[in-house]
């Protein structure tokens, strides 16, 4: 539909580089990785060496293997909170916004309702009452995740469509004979995208950040290896009073760089997606020698070389 | 063919409750953006409605539309009257068609020009197969030519006047007899204006629409139009055919509007002056407050809508004097219109 | 003839830098006397709000300026001292800036802080400039200003949103004149309002005009309001000027076809309907203008010549034309009623 254009900024191609590595990791972690993480053949608490790039833990574990295997349970809660978050968001916002009245009344109370709870004693709650069975899959705590996720991403989307149906081109959809359902669905969600693309990106690094926690607190089964429990068992044998840095170091700095990823790719959302800023964008940019300073309000530079102006 | 019009207001009136300025606990009172307000709307003519902002004008246009439901008044299709319980349906849709100012803000930007003629067509009826066939044929009738090069095309790369006509080629694919423009030009480039004018006036002439014109441009009225009505106030104080009201205007408010134009040919033109308006009064005559010929009578009693001439209609209780101290400033000098 | 107050040459604004570059004022030339008013008429892409914008220094970024030079002259008379716009610094602007030259921005609706009062607004811009020692007298001096446009004072103490559009607009113009300017400029300052109140603000500013003997810059895309109000009118298409002539010559003879077609767009209030065209086609984005003239394409005179080359701009006295077709018989050609 859209013809997609490569992005320029050096910050959107740094966060899909980062971003890419781990949705790479996420597929073929398990298949690279050296060892079983899970089976404690080796000597304990081996510091990094050539056989055992991040060592070992108490048990004798591989760690690096326990890193590459983490990232699939990890990003795929993630991404699966977040998708499943933001499709609540969409379809309860924008009614919300389009179809006001009662409508409106009750859906924005149920959100206001889920945004007042608290997001992580909640998570705590709920899955203590799931069968221990159910918690090992990342499937079910991803959507429980998304169910503490989602009202925000509601708020914003119908704060934006209020605003966006009473524009002209609602309007005239409505003159032609429009029906209500598709004018949500293709008329106003369209514009929404940017926020929507920006509101996906933070409810994954949200779903990432509440996964890791839960699965922190040992309240996930520890069974599947994820970022999060690699740092439980490592607080629970002291790791850092050891200093076994290699421990619990690594998947820490994993989680903070699928989160500045998932930043940096913000900075580049609204200029990707949305057509008519692609084409109207007229930067200053050009030879280093010709650029101007920033130039301060009231003081509209005087530039008098004529170079490389098409005139 | 019955000679009822193809859409015809009687008497239509809108209300809105509002709290007056200034006061945060007093009641909300209603205030009257359109009152008693009657139009004809017929085949082969086009009938402007000239007015300032806050004359009512736009939401005339919209209870036309029916997107807003009068507060009293009917409404006539063929001269059927229109149950105003019943919603607006297909059927109306595809009666009364509705061009709006912005043409920027009238489509939507993430969609290229081929979805907007789609859907109309598609909702009313039309076999997909022959959607692009109609959807080309749309736009040449606007003078978009060749119509598949711009089918493609997204909003933000056309021009106001070129998006406009997209617009107007939008209101046409559902075959409507009624087209509402409401200020189709006013933010179009000036060089551009005539342009689109014009295409209107074809459009009306060849294919027998009616169409309603609004504006606050009196001049661009009186080019286009065959029936020109003035509204002041939410009311319709003067209504005559084609050039008359331009020429021998007979109301105050029209007498004002027409020596505020600038007029580069008549410079030596004697101005009519009135105060700006404030709020409008409780009761009397809305421009009362403004007028110089204003009297007693004129401050307690709405005047009437009367008919002093072939078509010509007038809402003042001083029409008389008004149209003498019109005539007799502009034949002052030379060349000036006698009544 | 009044000597001049404003000295434009050669005066070219760029947006953005390198072969990214799109010109937005081409080699402009003109100069304003000391109690004239120069109205600038042009549609969108024109380069009219650049233009002034860039001579005052107020153009944001990207917009830089190329070339040319801009002087101003003020001063009492046999004290007059001539400034560059161009080369003066931070300290100088500002010492220029309302004093002698201010400006009315189109979005004046929106330029006024809404939740200040009129009469704050007033106070802060007396006090910046240092006029008024005391609240009282800067009260009393806003009051005087109010009613040079026929505003009440009760007024001040209310807010924007409490003030009608025209109401506001007299308050824009009343700020511009606090501190006597020699120069103020207009940009699009009635477009907005409705044709009755556009009138009265006009009729306001020649009274204005007549007592205070400012110069004006006006600048609209309306050429009859123009032809009224200017003695001077310069036409700018994509950027260039294309005609530039005292206000009754322009309206009389006018030379270049845009010109002619613009004036043909117009709809009069009498004579007899004839059918008017306006001018085919739509002005150019300055990011993509036609090679050679820049209006060729909507040109019924266009000649091979002029999609090749622009056409110079040629000044002969008090007129200045650029095009290749110039002659009084133009309007002939072009078949328009005068």
């Amino acid at each position: 539909m859209k013809n997609f254009a490569l992005p320029r900024s050096p910050k959107v191609i740094a966060g899909m580089v980062i971003l890419g590595i781990f949705l790479l990791l996420m597929v073929i972690g398990p298949f690279i990785e050296p060892y079983n993480p899970s089976s404690p053949l080796f000597l304990q608490n081996l510091p990094p060496s050539s056989a055992h790039w991040l060592g070992t833990t108490e048990l004798g574990q591989d760690i690096f293997s326990q890193l590459l295997d983490g990232a699939r349970a990890t990003m795929v809660v993630g991404l699966v909170a977040g998708l499943v978050a933001t499709v609540l968001s969409i379809v309860v916002g924008v009614s919300a916004g389009y179809l006001g009245g009662k409508t409106d009344e009750a859906l924005s109370l149920t959100s206001n309702v889920f945004l007042s709870l608290p997001g992580l004693p909640l998570l705590i709650v709920i899955d203590s009452y799931l069968p221990v069975s159910k918690r090992s899959n990342p499937l079910v705590i991803g959507g429980v995740i998304a169910l503490t996720g989602w009202a925000w991403g509601a708020r914003v989307l119908r704060a934006q469509t209020l605003s966006l149906r009473n524009r002209d081109f609602v309007e005239a959809s409505r003159i032609v004979g429009e029906k209500r359902w598709r004018i949500m669905a293709v008329e106003i969600a369209p514009n929404l995208l940017p926020i929507l693309a920006s509101s996906l990106l933070f409810t994954v690094l949200y779903s990432v950040g509440a996964y890791t926690s839960l699965a922190y607190l040992g309240l996930t089964n520890t069974s599947v290896w994820n970022w999060g429990t690699m740092m439980y068992w490592a607080q629970a044998n002291n790791a850092l009073l050891a200093n076994q840095w290699y421990w619990f170091v690594p998947p820490g700095i994993c989680i903070a760089l699928v989160g500045t990823s998932l930043a940096l790719l913000n900075f580049g959302i609204d200029e990707f997606i949305n057509p008519r800023l692609r084409a109207a964008g007229v930067r200053v940019r050009g030879p280093k020698s010709a650029r101007v300073s920033r130039p301060r309000l009231g003081m509209t530079p005087v530039l008098r070389d004529t170079s490389g102006v098409s005139s | 063919m019955s000679d009822a019009p193809l859409l015809e207001a009687r008497g239509l009136t809108k209300e809105f409750l509002v709290k007056p300025q200034g006061s945060t606990f007093a009641r909300r009172r209603p205030f009257r953006a359109v009152e008693d307000v009657s139009v004809q709307l017929r085949e082969g003519r086009v009938t402007a409605v000239v007015g300032e902002s806050g004359s009512g004008k736009s939401v005339l246009a919209r209870m036309l539309a029916r997107t807003v439901s009068p507060s009293a008044g009917e409404l006539l299709v063929g001269g059927k009257v229109i149950d105003p319980h019943q919603r607006r349906d297909l059927t109306y849709t595809a009666t009364v068609q509705l061009v709006l100012q912005d043409p920027f803000a009238s489509i939507n930007p993430v969609h290229p020009i081929r979805h907007v003629l789609e859907r109309p067509l598609i909702i009313h009826g039309t076999a997909s197969r022959e959607v692009p066939a109609l959807s080309k044929e749309l736009l040449e009738r606007v003078a978009l030519t060749p119509g598949e090069s711009f089918l493609d095309r997204y909003p933000h790369e056309l021009s106001g006047g070129q998006l406009q006509r997209v617009s107007i080629a939008r209101a046409l694919s559902v075959r409507p007899k009624v087209l509402l423009a409401d200020e189709p030009i006013s933010m179009l480039d000036v060089s551009v204006r005539l342009g689109v004018l014009n295409l209107l006036r074809d459009l009306c002439d060849r294919e027998h629409l009616a169409i309603l014109y609004i504006t606050h441009d009196i001049a661009s009225a009186r080019y286009i139009a065959d029936e020109v009505l003035v509204m002041y106030a939410g009311q319709v104080v003067e209504v005559a055919e084609g050039t008359d009201v331009v020429d021998h205007p007979r109301h105050p408010y029209t007498q004002l509007l027409v020596s505020s134009v600038p007029d580069p040919g008549h410079q030596d033109r004697v101005r009519i002056q009135a105060p700006s308006a404030t709020a409008f009064p409780e009761e009397g005559c809305r421009f009362a407050p403004r007028c110089p010929l204003a009297d007693d009578r004129c401050r307690r009693q709405v005047p009437e809508l009367v008919e002093i001439g072939t078509g010509h209609r007038v809402r003042c209780w001083r029409v008389e004097e008004a149209s003498v101290l019109f005539s007799s400033r502009n034949s002052q000098k030379g060349g000036g219109e006698i009544t | 003839m009044s000597e001049s107050i404003l000295r434009v040459e050669n005066f070219s604004v760029d947006y953005g830098v390198g072969d990214r570059a799109v010109r937005a004022v081409h080699d402009v030339t003109f100069s304003l006397g000391r109690s004239e008013v120069l109205g600038i008429a042009g549609e969108s892409g024109s380069g009219k709000s650049t233009l002034v914008y860039g001579l005052t220094r107020l153009l944001r970024a990207p917009g830089v300026i190329r070339s040319g030079s801009a002087s101003l002259t003020i001063g009492e008379e046999g004290q007059r001292r001539e400034i560059d716009l161009l080369s003066a610094d931070e300290r100088e602007l500002r010492a220029l800036r309302w004093r002698h030259i201010s400006v009315v921005l189109q979005s004046a609706l929106s330029a006024l802080n809404p939740v200040r009062r009129i009469g704050k607004e007033f106070d802060e811009v007396l006090r910046y400039h240092g006029q008024g020692t005391s609240r009282a007298e800067r009260r009393a001096r806003a009051e005087e200003l109010l009613a040079m446009v026929g505003l009440k004072s009760d007024r001040l103490d209310r807010f924007p949103h409490e003030l009608s559009g025209g109401q506001r607009q007299r308050v824009m113009i009343a700020l511009a004149l606090a501190l006597s300017p020699d120069l103020v400029i207009m940009d699009e300052p009635t477009t907005a309002l409705d044709v009755v109140t556009q009138r009265e603000i006009i009729d306001e500013l020649r009274e204005l005009r007549e007592r205070l003997g400012f110069a004006m810059i006006f600048i609209t895309h309306d050429l009859s309001l123009l032809v009224e109000l200017a003695e001077q009118i310069m036409v700018m298409y994509a950027g260039r000027v294309v005609e530039r002539a005292d206000s009754s010559d322009l309206y009389a003879i006018p030379r270049h076809p845009y010109t002619v077609g613009l004036m043909n767009s117009f709809p009069p209030l009498s004579g007899e309907i004839v059918p008017m065209s306006g001018i085919p086609g739509s002005p150019p984005s300055l990011a993509s203008l036609p090679t050679g003239c820049a209006f060729h394409p909507r040109c019924p005179l266009a000649s091979e010549e002029c999609s090749l080359s622009s056409p110079p701009l040629v000044v002969e006295g008090s007129r200045s034309l650029a095009c290749f077709h110039s002659s009084p018989s133009v309007r002939e050609r072009l078949e328009i009623r005068s």
